[in-house]
Order: structure tokens, then sequence, then C-alpha cells
């Protein structure tokens, strides 16, 4: 292909304004593709479950998560075969000084302090800090990131005003986490808000949900499906997921943007496809009579396929550069745009700059595949007659 | 006398299409030698590019034999065809057909594209061979920017520059004026002469036909047979 590196671009140049109009909207296409494919990777590019994630469940009503359950649940659950260990998990709403503050909004989970390191074992926290947690009947731990946002150290005082639970809690940090995965949660013992709730004499304990860790991966399913047999025929019935789909359940509208951010990705692959396809077919239309030559000369088909196929590859290519580059500049102008968007952290990453690349090329040769191989098909002294 | 280079024998070549069928080549005999200047003349539509077609292998014979340089052209490939028109046969149309996006000297070396001559040696080639047509000056001209006449011979240099057997000709002085004409039919002579080319050429000019070994009139597809003006 080398030697026809000449022919290659004169017949790319042949048409300069077309050519640029098509290298144009392959770069614009291209550049909210990989704009629209960075904010993907943003919002769902998010590393695999670990393997300490992998083997948990949630356990919860049936019907809804609103919906609690008798808390001797609990044991019964770890009765099954497969169990290792089980918790509460139990949402506490409730609001932390000026709740009309967004920023003073955050995760609440009464656990048990006994349990909690061990089901999350990917929770790092001083063993100072733990200790104190774990006999401080009204001690709590606060992710680091949390910590940092109202600058508490251990041994400062937080006030939570329920909600949901008529009760007030006042906690003392006890300490400071770390978490991968989310150090913006907040934990206190159950046992404190349980005692709080007999005094307000507000009925039997019951519980949101309550968190599961199974032994081993293969049984994660059968327990999963174990535990909700157990309360199929109880007061409450269960449903158990594991601990990823229960956090994406959370995140369903973004399960609708993630549909959404590909059917556009998608419609707009296809439309440039189209366009791109037009282009093409109408370049090699006007040219059937060069096929015709180039076969007199001795050219075969498939050489005369593959000059087209570079051809709009190289277009295709070149749009893919400068859409990349726009799609560059693009994100650097979120990112220090100081708007809340720089939280997506958009980035050109080489992962995203690659599938643009591949776009590009796909994109070069399925415009021009088929027109590229009718031409080429055609009997030389018809493409010769041909008048275009 | 040596091995015709063209021969056939009863060859046909018929049109079929869905609402017509046309016979245009029927049951032709010829045998052209190695070094002849060979004119095929005729009224138009009587078959003569049909017939050039069928010796270029551009197309194939309904009908019939035909042999061209020893070779049954019917038992080539597609694939072979390709190959075996690039080494031995030269084209040259009416229409010059040049790419007009390359230069002269690119249009001349596009036939070596197709063989092993590294980069240098094909633009040697190429520009050895519009030398020849005394076009070396216009290299670098684009064919929008030659006049008939010069385009023609940029094709001839085109067709002679893989140093082909047979140059076969469309009437390549059909949209030329007289003294390009003139030029062009000069080098084909010369070809035929100086470097022993064997040409087959058609021609509607009786003047044209004047520079031939042979002339031979095809009507309504049949070849008249031999006559007087061959010199
Ligand atoms: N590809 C084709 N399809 C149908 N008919 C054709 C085709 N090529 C030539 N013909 C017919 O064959 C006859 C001979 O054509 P041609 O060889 O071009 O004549 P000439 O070159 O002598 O003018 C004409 O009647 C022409 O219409
Ligand atoms: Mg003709």
């Amino acid at each position: 292909m080398v030697r026809y590196a000449s022919l290659i671009a004169a017949n790319a140049l042949r048409n300069r304004r077309r050519s640029a109009l098509t290298v144009a909207s392959i770069a614009i296409s291209l550049c909210l593709l990989a704009v629209l494919g960075a904010a993907y990777l943003a919002l769902f590019g998010e590393p695999e479950a670990s393997p300490a994630e992998a083997l948990r469940l949630m356990t919860h009503h049936k019907v809804s998560i609103t919906q609690p359950m008798p808390v001797s649940f609990e044991a019964r659950i770890r009765q099954i075969p497969g169990v290792a260990d089980a918790m509460v998990w139990q949402w506490f709403g409730g609001t932390y000084k000026d709740a009309r503050d967004p920023r003073n909004f955050f995760a609440r989970f009464a656990v048990e302090p006994a349990r909690l390191f061990g089901i999350r074992s990917e929770l790092r926290i001083p063993a100072g800090h733990r200790a104190r947690f774990q006999q401080e009947r009204t001690g709590c731990i606060a992710g680091r990131k949390l910590a940092a946002r109202f600058a508490w150290k251990p041994g400062d005082r937080v006030t939570l005003l329920g909600d949901i639970f008529p009760v007030t809690l006042e906690l003392t940090i006890a300490g400071i986490y770390d978490d991968p995965n989310n150090d913006e949660i907040l934990y206190f013992n159950y046992e404190y808000l349980r005692e709080l709730l007999k005094a307000e004499d507000a009925g039997p304990d019951q519980v949101g949900v309550f968190i599961v860790q199974v032994k081993s991966l293969d049984a994660v399913i059968p327990v999963a499906d174990a535990i909700d047999k157990e309360f199929e025929n109880s007061t409450a019935p269960t449903e158990t997921v594991t601990e990823r789909a229960w956090q994406l359940s959370f995140l369903s509208f973004l399960g609708n943007l993630k549909l959404f951010l590909s059917s556009i990705c998608g419609a707009l692959g296809f439309t440039v496809l189209l366009v791109c396809a037009n282009t093409i077919s109408m370049a090699v239309r006007e040219r059937i009579r060069e096929v015709g030559i180039m076969k007199t000369l001795g050219f075969r088909p498939g050489t005369l396929v593959a000059l087209t196929i570079a051809e709009s590859t190289c277009l295709a290519l070149a749009g893919g550069a400068i859409g990349l580059g726009l799609a560059e500049i693009l994100c650097v102008m979120v990112q220090s745009s100081g708007t809340a968007y720089a939280a997506l952290n958009l980035r050109i990453t080489a992962e995203v700059a690659l599938a643009s690349c591949a776009a590009a090329v796909a994109l070069g040769v399925g415009s021009s595949a088929l027109p590229a191989w009718q031409a080429s098909r055609m009997n030389i002294l018809d493409a010769l007659r041909h008048t275009g | 006398m040596n091995t015709p280079v063209i021969a056939t024998r009863k060859l046909v070549k018929e049109f079929v299409r869905a609402n017509f069928h046309i016979l245009a080549l029927h049951e032709i005999d010829i045998s052209i030698e190695a070094g002849a200047f060979f004119t095929l003349m005729g009224p138009s539509g009587s078959g003569k590019s049909t017939l050039l077609h069928l010796i270029a292998a551009m197309d194939r014979p309904t009908r019939g034999e035909i042999r061209v340089l020893g070779e049954d052209l019917r038992a080539l490939s597609n694939r072979a065809i390709a190959q075996w028109r690039n080494r031995h046969i030269g084209f040259i149309f009416q229409s010059f057909n040049l790419i007009p996006v390359l230069s002269a000297l690119e249009n001349v070396e596009l036939p070596l594209k197709l063989t092993d001559l590294s980069h240098r040696e094909r633009w040697e080639h190429a520009l050895t061979a519009l030398e020849l047509v005394g076009l070396a000056d216009h290299a670098d001209h684009l064919p929008g920017q030659l006049s008939g006449g010069q385009e023609q011979r940029v094709a001839i240099a085109r067709a002679i520059v893989t140093d082909p057997d047979i140059i076969l000709a469309d009437e390549p002085t059909g949209n030329l004026d007289a003294e390009a004409a003139q030029e062009v039919l000069m080098l084909l002579s010369r070809l035929n002469r100086e470097f022993g080319k064997t040409i087959v050429m058609v021609t509607h000019d009786p003047h044209a036909a004047s520079y031939a070994t042979e002339v031979r009139h095809l009507e309504k597809g049949e070849l008249k047979a031999a006559s007087s003006e061959t010199p």
C-alpha cells in the first residue's frame, strides 16, 4: 500500500471541499463520542466488585426497603449453611445541623461494631479507634473524606436528630476509617439506637436491612436463595441481593443514563456512518470510469477496493485525530471550569482515545467497503463507458 | 513466416441483453504477425472496438478461438488476465483516459506500480517513456493542463511504459486536430518500426491507415477480405 500513498492522497484531496466537510463532520462526531465515552467511563467505569464486596449480600423486606423485618431474623440467617456472618445494617435518616445545607447530608448506618470490621474487611482503622468504637456505646466512626468535610477528630461530638426514628443520637467520634469504596459514611452502634428506641417505647425491635457475609463466592447465589426461602412464609418475606446490585438499585437513574448515553453514542455513530457512506459512494460513483482505466492497466478488483478503503480510512482517521484533540480541549475546559461537572473528572484516557481511533477506522472501512466493492466488480467496458 | 502474435478463429461476440441481442462480431478469422502495424477500419458500430477489447482480454468472446502471444485467452482466470494485460498489452483510448488528479509522470508510472520495480526505477522508466513521446518537460503537469495531443502522447507513454509486446489503439486520433493526430500517428509508426511493437489500430481516417502495414475492414461484425489498400 505504501507505493499507492500518493495515489490515495491525490484521490482523498480530489474534491477538497467535500473532503474537508467529511473530515469536519467526522471530527465533530468523534469529539462528541469521545466526550460521551469519557463521561460514561467516569460514571460507570468503576473498578469491578472487590473480593470482599463480592461476598456480601443485602437482605431486605420483599415489599420494599422501608418495610422492617424482626431483628430476630439475624440469628436465623446466621444459621443458614454458607453464611459466615450477618449484621444489622440500619439506615438512620435524620439531620445533622442545618438540613437545608446539602453539605450536611451524609449516610449514617447503625451497625454492630463487633461484626463490622469482619464483614466490611476493606475498612482500615487504627486499632485504638476500633477498640474505642467497640467499647463506647455512643461511639461512631467516620470515613476520612467525611471527617475532613466537617474537620472531625476523635472525641468530637456529633448530634443527629432523628426523623424516621423519634430519637436524638448524641454520638462521639471514636475514630476515623479508610475505605477505598466509600469513605463518606458514618457508622454507629445499633445497640445505642435500640436502647433509645426502647426508652421511647417505640414497639418491637425491627430492622430495615441485614448485611450478610458469605463464606465463598460459589455460595453467594445459593445462600441468597436459601435466606429468602427461610423467610418465605414468615410475617416479613425477604429479598436478598448482592451488595453491588443493591448499590446499583439506588443508582437506577444512572441506569437510565447509561442507556441514554449508549443510545446517543450509537445514534451518533450510525448517523456519521451514513453521512460518510453517502460521501464515499458519491466519490466512488464519480470515479467509476477510472476503475475501468485502472483495470485496463491491470489492476485487480481487490487492489481497487483496498485503495478506496484506505482513502476513506485516512479521511476518517484525520477526522478522528482532530475530534480527539477537540475532545481533549473540551475536557480540560470542563475540568478547569470550576463547575460541579469538574467533579466528574472527565478525561480522554488512553482507553477512550483508542476506542475513538477504532471507531474512526470502523467508520472509514464501514462507509467505503460496500461502494468500493460494487465499483470494483464492474465489468471493465461498462466502467469505461460510465459517464459521471 | 513467424507464428502470428494474434490469431482468432471463428471468433464470435454476441451481446445479449433483456430486450435485444446484438451480434457484434461474426466468425472473425484474423492472423496478425509480430511487428505488424495492423489497421482496422469500418463504419461505426461494425465491431471494431469489440474486437480490440477481445484481443486485450477486456471482454470474453462468446464463441471461437483467440490466441494472443501464444496464450489461449479463454483459459486464463480473471486474475491471470489482469496481470497478463499489464505485462503484454498497451491500450490507447480515443478519449485518452488519464487519471485527472495525477501528474503526467504519475499517470505514466501507474501501470508500473503492479511490477516489482523500486520507486526509483519506476520513476526512471516513466520519465524515459515521457521523453520518448517528447513530454519530459511536462512531467509535473496535470492532464487538465495539457492539450489533447499532449494528453494522448502521455497516454501513449503510459501504454508503452511496461514495454508491452502489443499496442492496441482505439481511434487514437479521433479527438485530435490534424496536427496533433499527425504527431500521434508518427509516434505509433516509430514505435512499430524502431521498437518492433505490434500495433493494432482502429481508425476512420484513411490518412491514418497509410501508416499501416495491413488494413482490414469490418462491416456489421464481419471481416472483409484483404483489400488492395495494403501497401
Ligand atoms: N457492452 C455492450 N453491450 C451491448 N452492446 C454492445 C456493447 N458493446 C458494443 N455493443 C454493440 O456491439 C456493436 C459493435 O460495437 P463496437 O465494437 O463498439 O463498434 P465500433 O467500435 O466499430 O463502433 C454495436 O452495435 C454496439 O452497440
Ligand atoms: Mg468503437
